[in-house]
């Protein structure tokens, strides 16, 4: 009882203070669940993914139901994103990779489900957790290697040595390849995450201000409000491209070992 | 903005990485403090050579430069 006080306090601000900003990424036990020991409650940012699932699902059968030659708006839509995809992999990854595409069109559309979904007032960022992105990050980093080793065998380990160095400097040399490559998951989902949780972070001080500063003085937020609300929008779409290219990046240099 | 955060993200993730690889080796070797040390030079080293391929490759996307339209050696 006492931290449900708590945490209405945090949201509409104590002592008539202003709301915390940080209160939107909280995670809340909807369904609390104990397996083994570990914590699988079911959380809002659970409840989060599965909706982005089933709109995506929901969005792609209906929207492919008709199937007409002439195609209806939602039909257009579905085929953009397929279309937007299927070029991507193909310029990045080229035709062989064609295989992955499955998997990156999957992504992208989590991703930018997520992204969208946290747009929505009242929602969750489910993206804007390290935890959900670096888990994201890190299996695309395992795939890929393993990928690299199937595809190339022992040979894919001639990627961490680059081409033309003296003898002497390559015991550095591989080292710093190899943890430049090991930065990969960590700078792929330290990137989605931060551009989620400040953005929204904007938004919610904003939101504040605009409040605060009431009806003489908010409108100059609220004008704020309305630009970085149609930029966030555009961020949320720019950071699922990002995720989906530089998986397709990572594919090209595991199937294709270059930089 | 976005690119300047994604380069930077690179190259503290670069510093991140080895620092942590360093730290964990000297937890198992006993050795601490100075393989983080090391590592955390190669770490920065290792940002560095990443924020310099995602800068080159960014190149590669925008076209060649006003003067520079000779065509590019193509290594596929």
């Amino acid at each position: 009882m006492d931290e449900t006080h708590g945490a209405e306090q945090a949201a509409h601000g104590a002592d008539g203070g202003l709301p915390n900003p940080m209160h939107q990424f909280e995670i809340e036990r909807l369904i609390p669940l104990k397996l083994f020991g570990i914590d699988a409650s079911f959380t809002n940012s659970a409840l989060f993914m599965v909706i982005a699932a089933f709109l995506i699902t929901v969005f792609t059968i209906v929207a492919m139901r008709r199937r007409a030659l002439v195609p209806s708006r939602l039909q257009s839509v579905a085929e953009m994103s397929y279309e937007f995809v299927h070029n991507m992999v193909r310029d990045n990854v080229g035709t062989d990779g064609m295989k992955y595409f499955p998997f990156v069109f999957t992504l992208f559309m989590f991703v930018l489900a997520l992204n969208m979904l946290g747009m929505v007032p009242y929602s969750f960022t489910v993206t804007s957790h390290i935890i959900v992105t670096f888990a994201l990050a890190a299996f695309i980093f395992i795939a890929v290697t393993v990928i690299g080793f199937v595809k190339h065998g022992p040979k894919f380990l001639k990627f961490f040595v680059p081409d033309g160095v003296p003898f002497v400097m390559l015991p550095l040399l591989v080292v710093i390849e190899v943890i430049s490559y090991l930065t990969r998951p960590l700078s792929l989902s330290v990137r989605l995450f931060a551009n989620m949780m400040a953005g929204h972070t904007m938004l919610k001080v904003f939101g504040a201000f605009v409040v605060a500063l009431g009806v003489l003085g908010g409108w100059a937020a609220l004008g704020f409000m309305v630009a970085f609300t149609g930029l966030e929008i555009l961020v949320a779409f720019l950071q699922a491209y990002v995720f989906a290219i530089l998986t397709c990046i990572y594919l090209n240099d595991a199937l294709h070992m270059h930089h | 903005m976005g690119q300047a955060l994604k380069l930077s993200t690179e190259m503290i993730a670069g510093v991140a990485v080895g620092g942590f690889i360093g730290w964990s080796l000297d937890r198992w070797l006993g050795t601490a403090p100075a393989l983080m040390v090391l590592f955390l030079f190669l770490g920065g080293a290792a940002g560095i050579i990443s924020v310099v391929r995602s800068a080159q490759r960014r190149q590669a996307e925008a076209g060649p430069l006003p003067g520079k339209d000779l065509p590019a050696d193509d290594d596929e």
